[in-house]
């Protein structure tokens, strides 16, 4: 293939459509580890899949607060994801400061997208290497969304992006329609079950790798603590969405 | 006039009202809130524009009135019109609460002090928001209060003993609009820069209602003009 003729840089097209360096920096997302959101009438939840670069190190945290009312969770390259974090966060306080209430979820989603595109078409940028689910609540509801490096952000009921996200994507295709109206645990849970899905098999989910945060109309955002995985994660071996069904 | 460009070069800052807007009162009643200005706009001792109308409505449910530098006044509203020129621009459904606005201009007003050239004036806000009244006062400082009742210039004098003999909270529209229109009355007797013209506004759930402008009432019948009793006293 003649890609590497047209991948030097943003500002070059392929003959195809494509800026190469736009897909290259979804590929850095796709390499994360899993991170996944789904929301109810009430609640969203974030679960993700915290990477450990070795015996010796800590594990990787992928769930950041950016206000009372609104998270994110990063795949992707981290220090990327550092920077967003800090701007999402200013952004928060200053509009606190400006309007003593909270930033419309949406509106920052769409400053962050601005952000990420004007890195797509400049010569001398490149774009940001990491995809966020935002997760956040403001009068106009509960919401999810998925920015991209691309530029891009799209609302979501469910999303899991990173590595094996399609299995995960898969499960949340199968029972999503359930959502809307589950309790806060079974939300829990069935993000938990759709990361159990993309975890690898020699792997399990514990309460050291698996980190979930929740945030609420009346719940500000927190991460469930090590005990309260441990519990969901016992749960999770009796949990069956069938059964679910069949109490509604 | 010989042209200084020294002066020219500096920023003056505002030390004195030039043309200047009365008292501002404002009541919460049951289901929403009212307020009340009159049509005057005074070049300092000279009640020089008659027929003002002050009242400006800044969003569907919001309204902004305000005492003190009338040129202040109209940079004010332009200045509240741009955030909800710039929630159409993100066109994402969200709209500033009147409490957003309140905010808003305590932050515009505290940073003018800061500077030491203030927006010469004291504001009053007042909306109706998912079921909510609100009525906001940020004076010359940046000085936020919401409260059920506000007044500024010499209304905070006078008016406030009428107030709280004759209105609370829980009143109907029209029985707050009668304490503003006697409050008014007082103040023209009172007030030397005050007008007999006024305008009332109301927001409820429905949204922002203006009113027509109307004089408030006011008695001149007295026997002792109309006989003329100190005159023929004087001339005698």
């Amino acid at each position: 293939m003649l890609k590497h003729l047209y991948d030097t840089d943003c500002v070059t097209w392929s003959p195809q459509g494509k800026l190469f360096q736009v897909d290259y920096a979804m590929e850095a997302v796709k390499q994360g580890s899993i991170c996944l959101g789904l929301k109810s009438n009430d609640f969203v939840v974030l679960c993700s899949l915290k990477r450990q670069p070795s015996e010796l190190a800590g594990y990787q945290e992928k769930q950041f607060k950016i206000d009372d009312h609104m998270a994110i969770a990063i795949a992707g390259l981290t220090a990327d994801a550092r920077v967003l974090c800090k701007y999402m966060r200013t952004e928060c306080l200053e509009y606190k400061y400006t309007y003593e209430s909270h930033h419309p979820v949406g509106r920052l989603v769409f400053k962050v997208a601005e952000k990420s595109q004007h890195k797509t078409q400049s010569g001398a940028k490149r774009p940001y290497g990491v995809g966020l689910l935002v997760a956040g609540i403001d009068p106009n509801g509960v919401h999810l969304f998925e920015t991209c490096p691309s530029g891009n952000y799209y609302e979501y009921k469910c999303q899991a992006i990173g590595s094996r996200s399609q299995a995960a994507r898969t499960y949340f295709e199968s029972w999503f329609h359930l959502f809307e109206k589950s309790t806060l645990e079974q939300l829990i849970l069935h993000g938990l079950s759709a990361l159990k899905k993309a975890i690898m098999e020699d792997e399990e989910l514990n309460e050291k790798n698996v980190e979930v945060g929740i945030l609420g109309k009346n719940q500000k955002f927190i991460h469930l603590n090590a005990q309260e995985l441990k519990d969901y994660i016992v749960k999770l071996e009796t949990f069956n969405a069938n059964t679910q069904i069949q109490q509604e | 006039m010989i042209f200084n460009p020294e002066f020219s070069a500096q920023q003056q800052h505002t030390t004195s009202p030039i043309v200047t807007g009365g008292s501002v009162i404002a009541l919460a009643y049951k289901g929403g809130v009212v307020v009340g200005v009159d049509t005057l706009c005074s070049y300092g001792s000279m009640a020089d524009f008659k027929n003002v109308e002050k009242i400006a409505q800044v969003s569907k449910n919001t309204i902004y009135v305000s005492s003190g530098e009338f040129s202040d006044f109209q940079q004010v509203v332009r200045e509240l019109a741009k955030i909800d020129r710039s929630a159409l621009q993100y066109d994402d459904g969200v709209h500033p609460s009147p409490r957003d606005y309140g905010n808003y201009l305590a932050r515009l007003s505290y940073k003018r002090r800061c500077k030491i050239n203030p927006l010469y004036l004291q504001n009053v806000i007042a909306g109706f928001h998912n079921g909510e009244r609100y009525l906001g006062l940020v004076d010359i400082y940046g000085t936020y209060l919401e409260s059920n009742f506000v007044t500024t210039g010499f209304a905070s004098y006078f008016c406030k003993a009428i107030i709280s003999n004759y209105w609370n909270d829980n009143c109907t529209l029209d029985q707050a609009k009668q304490v503003i229109r006697e409050c008014f009355k007082v103040l023209f007797c009172r007030d030397c820069r005050a007008h007999d013209v006024i305008q009332l506004a109301y927001v409820d759930e429905q949204g922002a209602h203006l009113e027509q402008p109307e004089r408030v009432e006011t008695k001149w019948d007295f026997s002792g003009f109309k006989n003329r009793a100190n005159e023929k006293l004087h001339t005698q």
